[in-house]
């Protein structure tokens, strides 16, 4: 690795990455640290406000909203890691191909992301999801295919940027197969943008995979998926608001560290992307 | 200041005293400027001479405002008798627009793609002067006119993006001047011109001078561009002002080392032997200099002493008059020449050729199906219309270069001479031609087929930004071409690394450190290294100094005759500097839009008879006012024509024949052709101006 | 500019062709038995085969696209399945009342957007920088529907200031029928609001720095005048191509609003009819939202053709 001149690094680094650190561990770890398990009833103590029992309140089944709140983690942040990872598997390929060919290559990608741009974002994956029976992995690769083109294209980008530094003409002077130039010429240049952009895309999964959620298409109850329970709390949201309100402020805090860490990588990486 | 009368003649129009400039980076603090002090008089002309890091650029900017929060400054600033520190915002902002004009470097940037060229000329005057718009634009228009361009009315109405880089660049003049200012300041206005359209700008600085006695502030690396327009030069070096007096005593008798370094490591315009060397500066500029500590220059400088470095040099003055930062001053010699190294000529055999180019041609096409179709209204009616293909970047190039032997290739921006290196080592494939290497037709070849010949046939960027991978260590990246042609035992890379440093003058330790640790000379070492990892017979250097201070351009160039002797290389030697050209080539082509001028020995080419090209290069690149150089016979010519591409532009033109027919070789000797309709017995008379 | 415009028609085109056929496909791999639910109780193995042949599922795909997409573009978009009436007159009805949710959130987003964004830019690093960094980053981080069920606890059943579902058409007032408005076009905008202003901020800070707003400066030009015509006018060339694109973020916000504030418009209608496999809804809603993404995106690259001074007046002088 390079020897950095010594940078204090940002703030919003330092405290995203320790949140997000702490998310994930929670998340592993929910089994054991949720009080009650996710889909246990309490018929006595419905809708009960958060107190020290129910950190969170009950909701209409008796059911620990905090626990349900832990379990939760667990669906989206595995929802939003598989969703970044198959897009970001798919996409940067395509990216570094369509940018590193151009001509007939390129335009055919190019084209065919277009199509799938075209688009409204939730059109897409409505339309994968409804023609199948949903599941969290069902939904993870839809959302996943829907990232696809906007990863490419920024990947396609970054990629004719570095093509026209005169080492990529360097390495094909000596003759270089195409395997050597993207893996080990293109791709070390690439993977600062591709981590800043796949932050975004998990906290984009994250929100996304909420909507679906919501609106039904995403995972069933009884799941204690987050967007699930905000829309079973929407008929109590006059007496018992917690039960909608809890999830929100969870998937708010975890989409809050995401993006901090997001930023603070590009704080970081970004001067150096230039080289100079 | 008394009252409304005018300030008297003697007094400074700007006055510059004990000028320092620091800013933060980081925790630490740079010096940028110590301690500046001149003064420009009314109707006069200084220029500021440094390399990249000098402050001279903080210097103009400290007068114009531009530093921003994190710069301290200290000491006084007068024009025109008043300190600028004390004047409020509005009334700097009255003075910056009304009092001085400033033109920058890059046109490209400085004009406003969003607006109208005539809106941002006109902008000024209707703010400082109260003009209405109309009267304005009117008046823009006719500065354009004065500018010496044509079609006035146009560009008026245009957008940036329409203009060429010359075209803005007299826009951005007329902008500065358009509210009649008293003092120009231009931070090096022509060095993102070509040659010829720098000499353009640089008589029509020189004729607004005359004309409006506006006086100028001039800064610039460009020691010959200074001569032809400015009566005083002030030279900087590491934030400190060094030399400062009259133009023609400093660049005649420099007094201080650096000014003595930087006139001498100059390549003069003439064909060089083949053990010559330039006179060069070793090591390089501090980022960080502490002035207080002693003279910056001493760990460069050949005349230095250990007094130099005990104690802050000061100013002195020299014999005659001028003053220098240098307690040796009056007793020093010239700077070091750098001997010849003794080598034998070598003698080229026509028929022994290592590349040999036949009829190369190449031409871009842009995906012309759809977008090809232009559609426009005709008679009042729509016609839809199919855009004629691109003008070749490349046209029917042929020319052989032998083992060993060095050929300059000699152009301005956009004759394809990158294309044409480009072509020969086969990173762009041509469109028609052959190009033999070694007796092989490698144009023919299928790009796997070419891995022997790649292993011989290298290339050096001009761009060391980028030429370098930023991921790659300096060992990574010299190691890699090793590794792929299996040139060493695994065992052996690292020792073969470290040589491969030494032989361009690096440490060895440097195979640990990455490209953003190292300075523009050091990279392109580097860069040079790395093409010779695979023991090459031939290398095309893609003007290689040409983003290079001056002095360190002069190292470099050494560097690569060095190795060309040590290895008997063969170079394509491209560059826009005719004087850096001729410094290492036998040959020199000179190229124009796609075509091959004139080709011929070194000495051949820089002596009559020429081609009219070539004789426009020189006269643009020679130190003196050059003659004006009178517009071709007409620009109307159509792209793509099938006569001599340099018809439009040619001072002896020679009517219809010019623009309808390709011009003929004429032979001159057996080494020296001329393409050119004019024949001989012309040629030989053509002078500018006759 | 003309071969802009064309390519850009041209490209239009083959994306909605593109579209019809994906949209076509993909509802068409449906598992269920559309006769089936149709028929419902009087569903046979026999009735369901003559029913699909009456509906023609048993004919080749590609001649049932034709069929479809003709009947598409005549304005006939098929009865659905379980309303048993036709789809178009419902769907133009909801796309009105989606319309004018969408028409008020992107006005508010536009302008509100670009002048937070501005001023953010203008006011680098002071305290209006610092609280629109502040409001985008929570703006950013919740989803539409979660600010639409807070609004809706706090105006409509907290304070009871506002209806929290529902539409009121014109024709009761304009004063119902604006209160109905005000929530869902709130929470749509909210959102967005927040991505617009970061990216205008972004690209008001690039103009600022370059290198003609410094000479602007260095010809003593005032302030306003720097950042309003020279910085503005290039910082919003790329503005129209983010607000295209939050478009398209827009339809899906609708999506999820009308289902929070039990809004009638196309997109809740949409949501149902993916519900309960009503095909033809379906098809005939999907085709039509992304159809009005389609020509917003056009218009979005038509206007950035004629805004961006580059592309309208190509060529060049000498």
């Amino acid at each position: 690795m390079a020897i950095r001149r010594r940078r204090r690094l940002p703030l919003s680094l330092v405290v995203g990455g320790a949140l997000v650190l702490a998310l994930v561990a929670i998340s592993a770890l929910a089994q054991w640290i949720a009080p009650y398990p996710y889909d246990q009833m309490h018929i006595r103590d419905r809708f009960l406000p958060p107190n020290l029992t129910y950190l969170a309140g009950t909701d209409e089944y008796g059911r620990d909203v905090f626990s349900r709140l832990l379990i939760g983690s667990q669906l989206s942040l595995a929802l939003g890691g598989t969703a970044t990872l198959i897009s970001m598997g798919i996409g940067v390929p395509l990216g570094m191909l369509a940018g590193y060919r151009r001509g007939a290559t390129d335009e055919l990608i190019m084209r065919t992301l277009d199509v799938m741009l075209a688009f409204p974002p939730i059109m897409l994956v409505l339309l994968i999801l409804a023609v199948t029976p949903p599941s969290l992995l069902k939904t993870a690769i839809a959302i996943g295919v829907l990232a696809v083109a906007p990863i490419a294209r920024v990947t396609r980008s970054v990629t004719l940027d570095l093509m026209s530094g005169e080492f990529m003409e360097a390495a094909r002077a000596r003759g270089e197969r195409l395997r050597y130039m993207l893996m080990r010429e293109l791709l070390p240049n690439i993977w600062p943008v591709l981590i800043v952009e796949a932050s975004l895309r998990v906290v984009f999964a994250v929100l996304l995979g909420a909507v679906l959620s919501f609106l039904g298409f995403g995972v069933q109850p009884p799941a204690a998926d987050w967007g699930l329970m905000i829309s079973n709390g929407r008929a109590f949201v006059d007496t018992a608001p917690w039960i909608s309100l809890a999830p929100g402020i969870a998937m708010s805090v975890t989409v809050i560290a995401i993006s901090l860490v997001g930023d603070g990588l590009r704080e970081v990486l970004d001067p150096r992307i230039g080289g100079r | 200041m008394s009252g409304a009368a005018p300030s008297p003649p003697t007094d400074p129009l700007l006055e510059i005293r004990n000028l320092t400039i620091r800013y933060r980076d980081g925790g630490r603090q740079i010096n940028a400027v110590s301690d500046v002090s001149f003064a420009l008089k009314p109707g006069g002309s200084l220029a500021i001479v440094g390399e990249s890091g000098s402050g001279k650029s903080s210097v103009a900017g400290a007068v114009l405002d531009f530093l921003g929060p994190g710069a301290e400054v200290s000491g006084a600033i007068r024009f025109e008798g008043q300190d600028i520190a004390g004047l409020s915002p509005a009334q700097r902002r009255r003075m910056l627009g009304r009092r001085i004009g400033a033109v920058f470097q890059d046109p490209f940037t400085a004009l406003n793609p969003a607006l109208r060229v005539g809106r941002q000329i006109a902008e000024p005057m209707v703010e400082h002067l109260g003009l209405a718009l109309p009267e304005a634009l009117g008046r823009a228009e006719i500065a354009l006119r004065e500018m010496g361009i044509e079609r006035a009315a146009e560009v008026a109405c245009a957008f940036p993006h329409q203009l060429s880089g010359g075209m803005k660049q007299r826009a951005l003049i007329a902008a500065a001047l358009a509210c009649g200012p008293s003092l120009l300041i231009l931070d090096e206005p022509t060095t993102a011109l070509d040659v010829t359209v720098e000499a353009q700008i640089l008589r029509l600085l020189s004729r607004l001078r005359r004309e409006t006695g506006v006086s100028l502030l001039f800064i610039s690396h460009n020691l010959g561009v200074v001569r032809r327009l400015c009566d005083d030069v002030a030279v900087m070096y590491a934030s400190q002002l060094v030399e400062l007096g009259d133009v023609r005593s400093v660049l005649e008798r420099p007094a201080h080392p650096y000014s003595k370094g930087l006139l001498a490591s100059r390549p003069p315009l003439a064909a060089a032997s083949r053990g010559s060397r330039l006179a060069a500066i070793a090591g390089q500029m501090p980022t960080d200099p502490t002035p207080d500590a002693g003279c910056v220059f001493a760990p460069r400088c050949p005349f230095h002493e250990l007094r130099c470095s005990n104690a802050p040099q000061l100013l002195t003055i020299a014999p005659d008059g001028h003053q220098v930062r240098c307690w040796k001053n009056g007793v020093l010699g010239p700077w070091p020449r750098q001997a010849v190294v003794d080598i034998e000529e070598p003698v080229f055999h026509r028929g022994d050729t290592l590349v040999n180019v036949t009829g190369l041609g190449k031409t871009f096409d842009k995906r012309a199906r759809f977008t090809a179709w232009r559609l426009s209204v005709a008679d009042g009616r729509p016609l839809l219309y199919r855009r004629p293909g691109r003008v070749p970047a490349v046209n029917d190039v042929t020319f052989s270069i032998s083992p060993g032997e060095v050929l300059g290739l000699v152009g301005e921006s956009g004759c394809g001479k990158s294309t044409l290196g480009r072509l020969l080592l086969q990173l762009l494939r041509q469109s028609h031609g052959s190009v033999e290497f070694d007796g092989a037709d490698i144009a023919r070849l299928p790009t796997q087929a070419l891995a022997p010949f790649r292993r011989q046939a290298q290339i050096v960027f001009q761009n060391v930004g980028s030429s370098l991978n930023p991921r790659l260590s300096v060992g990574e990246a010299l190691e890699r071409p090793l590794a792929l042609f299996n040139l060493v035992e695994p065992r052996e890379r690292t020792r073969r690394v470290e040589a491969l440093l030494e032989m361009v003058r690096l440490p060895g330790a440097y195979r640990k450190r990455f490209p953003h640790q190292l300075s523009g000379g050091e990279r392109q070492r580097v860069a040079i290294a790395r093409a010779l990892a695979t023991e090459p017979r031939f290398v095309v250097c893609d003007e290689p100094a040409s983003a290079l201070d001056v002095s360190v351009q002069a190292t470099i160039v050494n560097l690569l005759a060095d190795l060309r002797d040590a290895f008997a290389l063969a170079y394509l030697f491209i560059s826009h500097d005719l004087a850096v050209v001729a410094q290492l080539s036998d040959r020199i082509a000179v190229m124009y839009r796609g075509k091959i001028c004139e080709i011929g020995t070194a000495a051949e080419v820089l002596a009559p008879p020429y081609h009219p090209y070539t004789e426009i290069l020189l006269a643009s690149a020679a130190d003196d006012e050059p003659p004006a150089v009178p517009q071709g016979a007409s620009t109307e010519l159509a792209v793509g024509h099938p006569g001599c591409v340099f018809a439009a532009r040619c001072p002896h033109h020679l009517g219809s024949i010019c623009a309808t027919k390709p011009p003929p070789l004429r032979v001159q000797s057996a080494s020296h052709a001329i393409a050119c309709h004019l024949d001989t017995a012309q040629l030989a008379l053509s002078r500018l101006g006759a | 500019m003309a071969a802009y415009v064309v390519q850009r028609l041209g490209a239009a085109m083959v994306i909605m062709v593109a579209m019809s056929v994906l949209v076509f496909l993909a509802t068409h791999a449906l598992p269920s038995n559309a006769a089936a639910l149709i028929l419902g109780q009087y569903s046979t193995p026999e009735t369901q085969a003559a029913l699909e042949h009456r509906l023609g599922f048993d004919l080749p795909l590609p001649v049932q696209y034709w069929r479809w997409a003709s009947h598409m573009l005549q304005g006939d978009m098929g009865q659905s399945f379980e309303m048993e009436r036709p789809v178009a007159p419902i769907l133009w009805d909801a796309l009105g009342r989606s319309a004018i949710l969408a028409v008020c959130s992107m006005i508010v987003v536009s302008t509100a957007g670009l002048a937070l964004g501005v001023v953010a830019a203008v006011w680098r690093g002071r305290w209006p920088d610092h609280a629109a960094s502040i409001f985008t980053y929570f703006g950013v981080s919740l989803p539409e529907f979660y600010w639409g069920l807070v609004l809706i606890l706090i105006f409509g059943s907290t304070l009871h200031l506002l209806p929290s579902s529902g539409y009121a058409n014109l024709a009761e007032g304009l004063g119902p029928f604006i209160a109905h408005l005000v929530l869902p076009v709130s929470t749509l905008t909210l959102t967005l609001l927040a991505h617009v202003t970061r990216l205008t901020r972004s690209s008001m800070m690039e103009a600022l720095d370059s290198v003609y707003v410094k000479v602007a400066r260095a010809r003593g030009l005032p302030e306003r005048l720097v950042i309003l015509r020279h910085a503005l006018r290039n910082a919003l060339i790329p503005s129209i191509t983010v607000l295209a694109q939050d478009f398209g973020f827009l339809i899906g916000g609708i999506v999820a609003v009308e289902t929070v504030f039990a809004y009638p418009g196309l997109g809740r209608m949409l949501v149902g009819s993916l519900a309960r496999q009503d095909l033809p809804m379906m098809q005939a809603a999907i085709l039509v939202l992304t159809g009005v993404y389609c020509v917003a995106n056009l218009t979005a690259d038509l206007l950035y053709g004629v805004v961006n001074p580059r592309i309208r007046y190509g060529g060049s002088i000498g």
